[in-house]
């Protein structure tokens, strides 16, 4: 189950409109300013932040529901253990385990920040298409290098993995099944070949580039124009996260 | 081995991401070094990023249930200094892709998987100092290499997550709390080890080249 | 003859597209080369992921030597050499890639043996054993690839554009080949007529997902009319007999 990389959110919406370097900064120090929170009287708070942010991607529910499956096993795992495994106040009895409540105190607590972080991480990539998001990490101090990196690989990795399923589908038409322990050896012929492929062709994609100037021109950035709107918009979530971090410390300074 | 957002403390997160900006400048360091033009294996460094990628996600049974490996032993292996940014450009897809998160905890693991990875690598390299031709040294190389890498990888992110949990297990549960992932980890630290010596013995007899271009 | 392939009613479309293929039938019999030929996206790979059970029909069923197809199961009475021979060879040697599918059919160590000699004396590749398929010549790949499918023994091969990536002098070879192989059922795709005609016993034209001719492929693909209705063009070969028969006709 892979998703794409996909821009899911109108480009008429605000937080798209948002220019992307503004709404980098903005975001990561609200989703940082939310781990930081370690009190659990602040929950209430990072979870309207996160609502209203939300709604206001016009990000439906169930695009939330359809990305959050899979990471949600982690979180679940923890959900199952950690009340039984940590603090020392008993709650309840669950015949030999004990529910605790700084366990269960605890899971709430990060639940809540993984829930809510989640809301904002799809809130900036589903807004904001890779070119501009690679532009706007290259001219917050990304090396060039890693920033073709990224643009590149995400290139190819569509078509890599098209390959791959064609060379499981052919192996499959062999009678491979991949499900015994036996297939190991065959998996890692499939893993070399698709090693050797992308090396081959990474030969291929150079000669072409070369021919076509590559190497003397750098990945173009176009800076965006800046709006009145996109720097008030950064002032807001900033002066928020200062906030959540503010009440965090000077409030509960102990928790 | 993945450390989902929210669970770290900030300063953990952000120690993390400082180690990685260290490593990442310390491997764009190297590269610039080794390299006359870098840019000219940015090509190339990518599609096998790519590549890694992809071959991450197939399912490697382990009756009754099936794993994904991470490879990054192999990466070492086969990237050499390329191996640390292109676990990054990997995390930053898997975070893209999967929308798994991990935007607060991406520089800590990109250190658990990139740290290790280039050790995995540096170690492997150390088979000219053997018999660099044979299946023996090379199998074996590449297996602890990357068992131990993927051991080191979980036994950090092991203990990271036990020891900043909010809550405060006692010295019982964390005994065992410690006990039970590491236990959990052998076996795909054991797999990926089997794995990686597998490739690598297929690559030596199929195209040794990409096995020498850390080498040169 | 029994048939070897029998397709009844098949339908298949993709999701939120227009149906690729509308209520296909035909037989193959056994011994019978049957070319395959259309436009692009007239629907042929398709039919083949179908008759291989990689996918799973709208309506209608398959059927190969009176076995319905399912999906997803393997079926080693069918083989299929893929139009990249590179999603096919996987394996660090020739031998092992052409014994690749016979050991996972369970077969005796010896018979696997045996299979892989006789399917690599069969395409000509037996000083090619031990070499590394990766390292090989797009023609050699070919023929390593139909080598790994022969070793299956299957009642029916499929060939998707088999001469695509081929120089002349593998593309005689592979005529030549496929021709000597009197006894087997074929089935084929290719955009390359002048194969087509070459080496195969009949022809079906398929064009927006309808069979829309059938028959000997002199006769079908000497019809230039057709032949343009459909994205095709008259085989060189045969543009002589076109013009012996005086019909210098407007096909509109």
């Amino acid at each position: 189950m892979i998703a794409s990389y996909s821009t899911a959110i109108p480009e008429s919406n605000l937080l798209s409109r948002w220019e992307v370097r503004h709404k980098l900064v903005g975001l990561l120090a609200l989703i940082f300013s939310f781990s930081f929170i370690r009190e659990l009287w602040l929950l209430p708070l990072v979870i309207l932040v996160s609502v209203v942010i939300y709604r206001m991607s016009q990000l439906s529910l169930a695009y939330y529901w359809s990305r959050i499956r899979l990471p949600g096993l982690f979180l679940l795992m923890l959900a199952l253990m950690l009340p039984f495994g940590a603090g020392s106040t008993v709650l309840a009895r669950v015949g030999p385990l004990a529910l605790k409540l700084e366990g269960s105190l605890s899971v709430l607590l990060i639940a809540v920040k993984f829930l809510c972080i989640f809301s904002l991480v799809l809130v900036l990539f589903a807004g904001t298409p890779l070119q501009k998001m690679v532009g706007a990490l290259r001219s917050l101090g990304l090396p060039a290098l890693l920033a073709e990196m990224l643009i590149f690989t995400n290139r190819y990795i569509y078509q890599l993995l098209t390959d791959l399923r064609q060379t499981q589908v052919a192996a499959g038409l062999r009678g491979f099944k991949g499900r015994s322990v036996k297939a190991l050896k065959p998996l890692a012929y499939i893993v070399g070949t698709l090693l050797v492929r992308s090396h081959n062709q990474s030969e291929r994609v150079f000669q072409a580039m070369t021919l076509r100037g590559y190497g003397e021109e750098s990945l173009v950035l176009r800076a965006e124009q800046v709006r009145t709107f996109d720097r008030l918009a950064l002032v807001a979530t900033l002066l928020l996260a200062a906030g959540l971090v503010f009440l965090q410390f000077f409030f509960f300074p102990t928790s | 081995m993945h450390i989902p957002d929210g669970i770290l403390p900030v300063s953990v997160a952000l120690s993390g991401y400082a180690a990685a900006g260290g490593m990442t400048w310390l491997s764009l360091n190297r590269i610039n070094k080794k390299f006359k033009n870098p840019r000219e294996l940015i090509p190339r460094a990518s599609l096998l990023t790519a590549a890694f990628f992809v071959a991450s996600l197939i399912h490697i049974p382990v009756p009754p249930t099936s794993v994904h490996l991470i490879l990054s032993g192999l990466m070492g292996v086969i990237l050499g200094w390329f191996a640390f940014p292109a676990i990054l450009v990997g995390l930053f897809f898997q975070a893209v892709m999967f929308q798994h998160g991990g935007l607060t905890t991406m520089g800590i693991n990109a250190c658990l998987m990139g740290i290790p990875a280039l050790l995995a690598g540096a170690l492997f390299r150390t088979r000219r100092y053997f018999n660099a031709e044979s299946k023996v040294t090379n199998g074996l190389l590449a297996f602890l290499g990357s068992f131990l890498a993927m051991g080191l990888g979980a036994l950090t992110a092991a203990l990271l997550l036990i020891y900043t949990i909010p809550a405060k297990l006692d010295v019982a549960a964390e005994r065992a709390a410690i006990i039970t992932l590491a236990g959990a980890h052998l076996p795909v630290a054991l797999l990926e080890g089997v794995f990686t010596a597998l490739v690598v013995l297929f690559l030596l007899r199929v195209k040794p080249e990409l096995l020498e271009m850390e080498e040169k | 003859m029994s048939s070897v392939l029998s397709v009844m009613d098949l339908a298949y479309g993709y999701p939120g597209q227009a149906a690729v293929l509308k209520a296909i039938s035909f037989k193959v019999r056994r011994g019978e080369r049957v070319g395959l030929i259309g436009p692009n996206g007239a629907g042929k790979t398709t039919l083949f992921l179908l008759i291989c059970g990689i996918v799973s029909a709208e309506s209608g069923n398959i059927e190969i030597s009176g076995c319905p197809v399912v999906k997803g199961r393997f079926n080693p009475t069918v083989g299929m050499v893929f139009q990249h021979t590179a999603d096919q060879l996987i394996c660090p040697t020739v031998r092992e890639d052409i014994a690749f599918g016979p050991q996972n059919m369970n077969l005796p160590v010896a018979e696997v043996a045996g299979n892989v000699d006789r399917a690599a004396g069969a395409t000509g590749i037996t000083p090619l054993l031990d070499r590394v398929p990766h390292q090989l010549s797009s023609g050699e790949q070919r023929l390593v690839a139909l080598a790994g499918v022969l070793a299956m023994q299957p009642e029916l091969m499929i060939l998707d554009e088999p001469t695509a990536d081929l120089d002349m002098r593998y593309r005689r070879r592979l005529v030549g080949m496929l021709k000597g192989m009197d006894q087997k059922t074929m089935l084929t795709a290719s955009h390359d007529l002048e194969f087509i005609l070459e080496v195969c016993t009949r022809v079906i034209v398929l064009d927006q997902g309808v069979i829309q001719a059938d028959g000997e492929p002199a006769k079908v693909m000497a019809n230039r009319c057709l032949m343009e209705e459909h994205g095709l063009e008259l085989p060189h070969s045969l543009t002589a007999a076109w013009h012996r028969h005086g019909t210098e006709t407007d096909c509109s």
